[in-house]
Formats: C-alpha cells, structure tokens, sequence
C-alpha cells in the first residue's frame, strides 16, 4: 500500500474539501455566532493545503528514508490481500461472536491468524484451544465483560 | 448465562436464535430463575452508574440471582437506551433509564421513546439549582431574576452542561416561565457540570443551572452559592435552599432523573415480582444512606406513577426544546 | 502530629496493604492489555469499593490508576502498541530500543521515572494543594484554548517525518474528533446517520486500531524481522541510575510539566506525556537521536505522565473538579465513602487525608519491585514466535475495544483504524500525531466555541487576560520561530551554526 505523494495529497484535498463543504451545510444554532459549521471548514481547509502541499513535495526533505524490508518475496498483490486478513477476521468477530458464542469465534480467529502467518499446525491448534479460554476468564470472570456465550457455554 | 448483548433489531434477532441453545429448555418456574442483565447507558463510574449498582445489588439480595449490571455506553445514550427498547421482554435483559430517553426523541436523533418501555419505578429526581460565584451581587434568586429581567438579550451567560443538555432546557424552561424569551440569557456549552462550576468560580459566567450534588463541593468549599431549587419542596440533604417558588412565586419545575424500566410488554409475573422489590429497595436503609451521601435526590413513583411522570415530563420537556429551538420541527 | 499517627494507623489496617496489593498487580495486567486504559482500569474497580472501606476503596483506584499508566509503556515498547493514550506519544522511541537489545533499559526507565513522577507530584499535593487549586481555577476557557492549541503543535515534534504530513495527519484526527454531537453546538456532525456515532469516535478503539491493528497488519505483508539481539542485561535499576544522573534537567522539567497539566481539569496524563516528549525533543542537545531508540524522552515523558495522576488530585479533592478521567470517576467513590470533597477534608479529616497521602507514596514504592517482575515476565514475549503473539493480540484487540462500552460498534472502529493506521504509517504519516487530533480535537473547539459565546464574539479577550496573553504569546513564539529559523537560513547566508553543537 505504498502510495506516491501525489496520490496521498490528492487523497487530503479531496477529503478536506468535502468536509469543509459538508461542514458549511450544517445548521446554525440558535444563540452561537460561531456554529458547529465553524471547525469541520477550519480543518477542511487546512487539510487541503496540506494536501497540496505534500502532492507538490514540499517539505519531503525533512523525511528520514525509513529502512523498509523489501516487501515479501511472493506477488504485491497477494501481499495487499493478506493485508486485509486481521480487519475481515476483525470483522468476523463482529458478525459471529453473538451467534456462534465467544470461545468458537476467538478460537476460528487466533488459528486462522497463526496459520496465515506461518505457524506450523502443532502451534496453531493449541494456541487456538488455550488463547480463547484464558482470555475468556480474564475478561468475563476479572473484569465482567459480558461476553456472549453462544453455542458453547463455559462451565464457569 | 444469556447472548444477549447486542444492539439493535438484527442484534435481538440474532440473540433469539442463540438463547434457547444456552440455556436449559426446562419450564421456568418462577421469575427470576436466572441472573438478570440489567443495562446502563452511561459509562461506569458515573452517577447513574453508581445508582444502578446498589439497586441491582439490594435486587441481588431480594431475589437471591444475579443482577449484572453492564454499560452499554455510546451515541450520547442511545445505544444503551436502545439495548433496553429493544431486548426480548422476557424480564431477564432490564435497565435504567434517564431523562434524556424524553430529549432525544424531539431532536430527532432516536426513534425511541418512554412509549416502548415498561416502567416499573422511579428511583431518583435531581432538580436543577441555581448557582452563582460567591462574589456575586445577587442576595437571593428574586435579585438574580430581576437583574436577568432588566438585562439585555444575550447579556447574561449561564452554563451546566452541552447545548440541549437537562440544565440547558431548566434554563430555558424557567426563563419562559418568567415571561422572557428562552434565549434571553446565553447558553454557553459546557462539557458537563464540572467544568461549568470551575468556570463559574473562576469568574466567567454569571450562572448555573446544573443540579445541587453536582455543585456541591464548590458550595463547600465557598466558592459558589447555591440560590434557590427549581423543585416542588426542598432537598432532605440541603434543607437551607429555598425552591424557585418560595422565594419568586414563579412555579418551575424539572430535574433530571433515573428510574428503572424494561422493554415494552414484560410479563405480568416479572412485573408483579419487581414492583413491590422495587418498592422495597428504595426504602431500605442502604438505598437511603447511598442517595444521601451521594446528595442525589429522593423521589420515588412505583410503575403506574412513573408512567405519568414520563409523559408529564416528555411533555414539558418538548416545551422547552421547542421554545429553546432544539427540537425538531 | 496525632492526625499523622492515626493515618499511619488507617493505612495498617489489615484491608488497606491486601487492598493496594491486589489493584497494584490488577493495575499491571489491565494496563499492559491493549485496549484497557488506565480510566478503564479504574471504572471497573468501582463495583469492588462498594464492598471495601472507605481507605481502602480509594487506595485501590489511586494504586491501580499509577500501576496502569506504567503498564501501559510495556506493549508498546515490546510491540510498538501503546497501551493507553499516554503511552502513545513515545512508543515508537520505546520500541526502537527495543530494535536495539534495549528492551530492558527502556522499560525500566518508565518504571523508575514513572515511580518518581509519582511521588513528585504527590509531594506536590502535599506541600502545595492549595496554590495548585488556585491556579486551575485561574484557568478559564481562554487559557484552555491556548493551552490546547500549545498541544496540538506538539504534533511536528514527535514524529521523524515531514511537518506536513504531521500536520496533515494531526487534522485529520482533528476531523475524526468533530465526529458526534459532542460539540459546543449539540449538532450531530458527520454521523451518516449511524446511531452509534452520536457520542463520537472513542479514543480506546481508535488507538487501538492505529497502532495495535496496524501493527497486525503490518506483520502479515511483511517477513518475520531477524530474532533481536539477547544482550546480557544486569540489573535494571542500575542502568536507571545513571540516566537520573545523565538526565536530571528532562526528569525535573518533567515531573514540573506534569503537575501543571495534571492540575488543569481537562487535560490530564496524555497531554501531559505528549508535552513533556515534545518538550524534550526541542531542548535536548541531541535531538537528532530523538526516534532512533534514545532514552532522555522516555526519562521526562514518563516522570511527566505519572506526576500528573498525582496533581490531578488536587482540583478533586478542594473542588470536587475531575483533573482527568480518571479522578472523575474517583470523586463518586469519594462521595460514596463519605469523604466529601472540599477544603474541609483538608481540616476536618485530615488523618484521612494523610492516609491518602501515605497511600500514593506507597503505591509508587511497590510500584518498583512489582514492576521489574512484570518486565522480566512481559520481556518474555520478544522471544516468542511472532505466529504466537500476533493472534492473541488481534483477539485481545477486539475484547479490550468492545469492553469499552460493551457495544460490537467499537470492534468495527478498530478494524477501519487498523487499515486507516496501515496506510498512513506506509505512506509517512505518523500515526500518533492523529492520535493526539483526536485527543485534543474536543478540548480545542469546546474552549475555543465557548469563549467566543462568553466574549460575544470578541477576540480581545483571549490575549487580554494575563495568563492568556503569555500563553498566546508563547503559541505565536513556537509558532514563528521554526518559520524565522527558515528565512535566516535561506536568506542571511547560512551562518547559522551546525544542527550538532559541540558539548
């Protein structure tokens, strides 16, 4: 995901200039010479400076060239999808964990994540099996985060 | 052990299918047979939090099950007080509600109103106060009232909490009481009460209508006086304020207040059983002792009365957005 | 001197020691898990005062609150994923000694300094609580302005990337903050009509995505780093020992800055750790090391942040006025156990008070030995495969953020963060400057807003107060004087003295 300056500062003029127009549509309110309009167009307008001013490359100089790792061996495209694995499973969790319960949604998660990044079977499934459990415990019983328990009830 | 913690329709629907494979599918004998969830909409820590702590905790030892209390916090209250609209009416998912369930409807910002409940008590009113730096020239609330009516539009600053919040609407609520416009004396947002008390004190405001707890350590500590209640009769634990009426003859009165609820259609059996728990948890000892030291106000209303309360107070508090130019046309 | 003795008595009641025992270690683990802050920590014990005495309910929310403002520097040092808000603004710093071998060395120095901020500013609540409460109620919502915007400019300071791109990534949390309507107006802004996003996008699980989710992601495009060298470390108080010495100027600045903002109601620990590493960075003679793993930031940061845990007692206990979150939630507690707030508890139970005292003294002495054992274990992870770590934390990002507010919507806030975070971070965006835009983006618009309302739209008086003024004169000061530097660079014929001088 690594974008040219040109292509970030474009990003900010346009998304500045959004927020500075969605900003004026605001409503004024009532006894406030200075409404909620105010800010989101200071900060809009601010954003497509900064926008501009990055598209153009001013200001480049002062950046320290980051010693990057080449990006994986494997195709750039593949590696944008695995990008994209912790926000889905993120979002997994979203979906499932009322219905399938805690301990089975954490479990699909951790295993999926430690095999996508290599763990061999023998450290995966035990990972997946204790992590949960643990997790469960400190959240439910320490700190009584309600968390759903779905289709495979804990006995504690 | 239920699943039932998830916002929104689709969230309810979902629990539905989860529960039954949870629990036991035996016939429930008697209500409770099961822990009770009992839902906050405000973050912990906070007042209504702490009120719905030692309820659940005297409903605990009532009933002999749990009663988890969780915050279901965001969207300014509404995601919490949705959670309770809309959890399955089967007694185990409850909640306290607060007055703002009567505000956020006529802003627009929520469906919901004090119509998809059943209320089942009221447990606390706090009346709006008036507060003024020590310093000031105002001997009572009648001074107070007659500089704001000699004062031009906009003149005069008061604060206590966000544009729209309870304290805004008392204010307005009380200036058109007086005959004056709504806006005849400026709102000035704060970010709650504490910040409106600190900047009364250090000189930046002429008034406060945030509640009598809530300025309560400035009132100690001599930095602000307290000038009248907008109250039907004093408060037990500041029985040396005067209510608005006593001293001005101009008769308002609002508060912010917290009662207990649960979605539209709870059964008659869990409504038979929490009622009179209910009853019995606000005039117990512990309940008293926690009100007092807290110096939250002490007003109960069993569910026939909170349900009048609630509509008496949807409609004053439409009033006042309305002349305040908050609610939505 | 009878009122001393009974404090010492109150303290060594039985419940007391167990009572600060188990929220210090309580306070370790909760800070140290992504996604639990240090007000979270504190919200959660509140149920468990209920059932204490009065003493010891308020010596487990004043332990754990210390503990967990520690803990938070542990995962992001080791992980480069900041455990509370105040951990952000020197996590990269931390976690680039790390890279060295210094994993030790760097959580040591927030240990030791964490511990002396502490007692510092408890020493300051002592000796000065009642001109502290006198200044911060000096402040009105000018000065606050001012001093949020003094914030802000923090941004360009802590990063090593273009002023641009911070400042560019500053407003859009600025722009993240004016989510809600949590604004001087009460207007929902851009909600989209998403009930969830009227209270606004929550620190915690925008944190949490930006570093923690991010750090994920990053782990999976990119190859597993060479193992980190295991270097022989002695004892770690020893190597702390000669960064006091080395570093006795940042570690005063520090601990000063710290309860000045800590006093301030409003601002609090984050501000504070931000301001303090900016401040270090600016006035060190070695700035260019700032961000490659150097320790003098951590040493005023970390006495900075702790110190303001400490002061923020002060306008609570004389006013009843919450410095931070944190001390908000402490004012219930206080009220529920009959210690009303107010000058009176100064005079009246000032045993108690001393006992409170003794309390927060304590609480960063044990804070020390329990510390180094929570770092020896917490070191543990470096050696662990990254297919073992990385799991456990993405589910522990997804717990921590939803038991913010109990609500599924704040895990959905941490996924789009994690992308959001990934982005920027590749691209040069410093990922912490957004985090303090939305940090600060509130305090700004709420202070700026509301003064205006009360001027009727003057601008006079936000220079006129004295306070103000230096506070104005001092932003317009910052301000201007990387833009002269520039000019007289570019035009005065470069005369200027190379950026390293000789010491």
């Amino acid at each position: 995901m690594q974008l040219s300056d040109r292509v970030t500062g474009a990003v900010l003029v346009v998304l500045g200039g959004v927020a500075a127009y969605a900003g004026s549509r605001l409503p004024a309110v009532p006894g406030q010479d200075v409404g909620p309009a105010a800010f989101p167009m200071l900060i809009g307008i601010g954003l497509v400076i900064c926008g501009v001013l990055i598209a153009l490359g001013i200001g480049r100089s002062f950046e320290v060239a980051e010693a990057e790792a080449p990006a994986g061996q494997g195709s750039r495209r593949l590696a944008g999808l695995r990008a994209l694995i912790p926000p889905a499973l993120l979002l997994f969790y979203v979906l499932a964990a009322d219905r399938l319960g805690f301990l089975p949604t954490a479990a699909v998660i951790v295993l999926v994540m430690a095999l996508a990044l290599g763990a061999r079977l023998r450290l995966a499934v035990p990972l997946a099996v204790v992590a949960p459990v643990l997790i469960h415990l400190a959240f439910y019983k320490l700190l009584r985060v309600p968390l759903p328990a779905g289709l495979l009830p804990v006995p504690w | 052990m239920n699943g039932i913690s998830r916002r929104g329709v689709l969230g309810s629907a979902a629990a539905l299918a989860a529960t039954p494979l949870a629990r036991p599918a035996l016939a429930q004998p008697r209500w409770p047979s099961r822990p009770v969830q009992m839902i906050c909409p405000w973050a912990a820590g906070g007042g209504t939090d702490a009120v719905l702590r030692i309820i659940a905790a005297l409903l605990e030892k009532e009933f002999g099950q749990p009663f988890n209390v969780v915050n279901r916090t965001g969207g300014s209250g509404v995601v919490g007080h949705a959670a309770i609209a809309q959890a399955q009416p089967d007694g185990y998912t409850l909640g306290i509600i607060t007055s703002e369930i009567c505000m956020l409807h006529w802003q627009g910002l929520t469906e919901i109103t004090y119509r998809n409940y059943t209320p089942l008590a009221l447990m606390n009113n706090d009346p709006p106060g008036i507060h003024v730096n020590a310093s000031a020239p105002y001997k009572d609330v009648k001074a107070l009232a007659d500089a704001i009516k000699a004062s031009r539009p906009g003149q005069l600053k008061a604060s206590g909490t966000g544009q729209g919040g309870s304290w805004h609407l008392a204010l307005a609520g009380w200036l058109v009481a007086m005959g004056l416009k709504a806006d005849h004396v400026r709102w000035v947002p704060s970010n709650g009460a504490a910040p409106a008390m600190q900047d009364l004190a250090a000189g930046g405001l002429d008034f406060t209508t945030c509640s009598v707890p809530e300025a309560r350590a400035m009132l100690d500590a001599g930095r602000t006086r307290t000038l009248a209640i907008m109250a039907p009769e004093r408060l037990s634990v500041f029985p040396n304020i005067p209510t608005l009426k006593e001293v001005t003859g101009v008769d308002y009165q609002t508060g912010s207040w917290r009662g207990i609820a649960g979605p539209a259609g709870l059964p008659a059996e869990v409504k038979a059983a929490i009622e009179p728990a209910l009853g019995k948890v606000f005039q117990s000892q512990e309940y008293k002792d926690f009100l007092n030291a807290r110096g939250f106000g002490m007003v109960y209303a069993d569910a026939a009365g909170f349900a009048r309360y609630m509509e008496q107070a949807d409609k004053s508090l439409g009033d006042a957005m309305k002349a305040a130019g908050l609610a939505k046309a | 001197m009878t009122e001393m003795l009974e404090a010492f008595r109150l303290v060594a009641a039985p419940d007391v020691p167990i009572a600060i025992l188990a929220s210090a270690i309580y306070g370790l683990v909760v800070g140290s898990l992504p996604g639990l802050s240090a007000t979270m920590a504190t919200a959660l014990l509140v149920p468990v005062t209920f059932y204490l005495s009065p003493i010891a309910a308020v010596a487990t929310i004043i332990t754990a609150s210390a503990m967990a403002i520690f803990s938070g520097d542990i995962p992001g040092c080791l992980l480069r994923i900041p455990g509370t808000p105040a951990s952000a603004a020197y996590t990269n710093e931390a976690y680039a000694m790390t890279r060295k071998g210094q994993a030790e060395l760097a959580l040591g120095a927030g240990l030791w300094f964490s511990a002396i901020g502490g007692i510092v500013g408890t020493l300051s609540l002592v000796l000065m609580a009642p001109l502290l409460a006198e200044m911060a109620l000096s402040f009105s919502t000018f000065e606050y302005f001012w001093l949020a915007f003094l914030g802000l400019m923090c941004a360009t300071l802590v990063a090593r990337s273009s002023p641009i791109k911070a400042i560019a990534a500053m407003l859009l949390g600025l722009l993240i903050a004016c989510i809600g309507m949590e604004n001087p107006a009460g207007t929902p802004r851009f909600t989209f009509g998403i009930p969830d996003l009227l209270g606004g996008v929550e620190i915690i699980p925008a944190l949490v995505g930006a570093f923690a989710v991010s750090e994920v992601i990053r782990a999976m495009v990119t190859p597993e780093p060479p193992p980190i060298p295991r270097r022989k470390f002695g004892s770690i108080l020893a190597g702390q020992w000669q960064l006091t010495k080395k570093y006795q100027l940042p570690m005063w600045r520090g601990n000063l800055i710290g309860i000045i903002i800590g006093v301030l109601p409003g601002a609090g620990a984050d501000m504070a750790a931000w301001v303090s590493y900016a401040m270090a960075k600016k006035f060190s003679k070695e700035q260019e090391k700032f961000g490659t793993g150097h320790p003098e930031g951590l040493v005023e940061a970390g006495a900075s942040n702790n110190a303001s845990l400490a002061s923020g007692w002060v306008p609570a206990l004389l006013f009843g006025i919450p410095g931070d979150t944190i001390t908000a939630i402490a004012i219930g507690v206080l009220y529920m156990k009959g210690l009303n707030p107010g000058p009176t508890l100064f005079t009246e139970r000032a045993d108690s008070m001393y006992a409170l005292y003794i309390i927060f003294i304590l609480a960063n002495i044990i804070m020390i030995p329990l510390g180094i054992g929570m770092i020896r274990v917490a070191t543990l992870v470096l050696r662990a495969p990254r297919s073992a770590v990385m799991p456990v934390i993405l589910l522990l990002c997804a717990v921590g953020s939803f038991a913010t507010g109990n609500n599924l919507f704040a895990v959905i806030l941490v996924a789009l963060f994690g992308c959001l975070g990934f982005v920027m971070e590749r691209n040069g965006y410093p990922v912490a400057a957004m985090v303090l835009g939305i940090v600060m983006g509130a305090m700004v618009e709420q202070n700026f807003i509301t003064s205006l309302i009360k001027s009727d739209g003057d601008v006079m008086p936000f220079i006129e107060r004295p306070v103000s003024g230096v506070l104005a004169a001092m932003t317009f000061g910052a301000l201007l004087w990387p833009a002269g530097v520039w000019v007289w660079r570019r035009f005065g014929g470069g005369r200027l003295p190379a950026a390293e001088t000789p010491r």
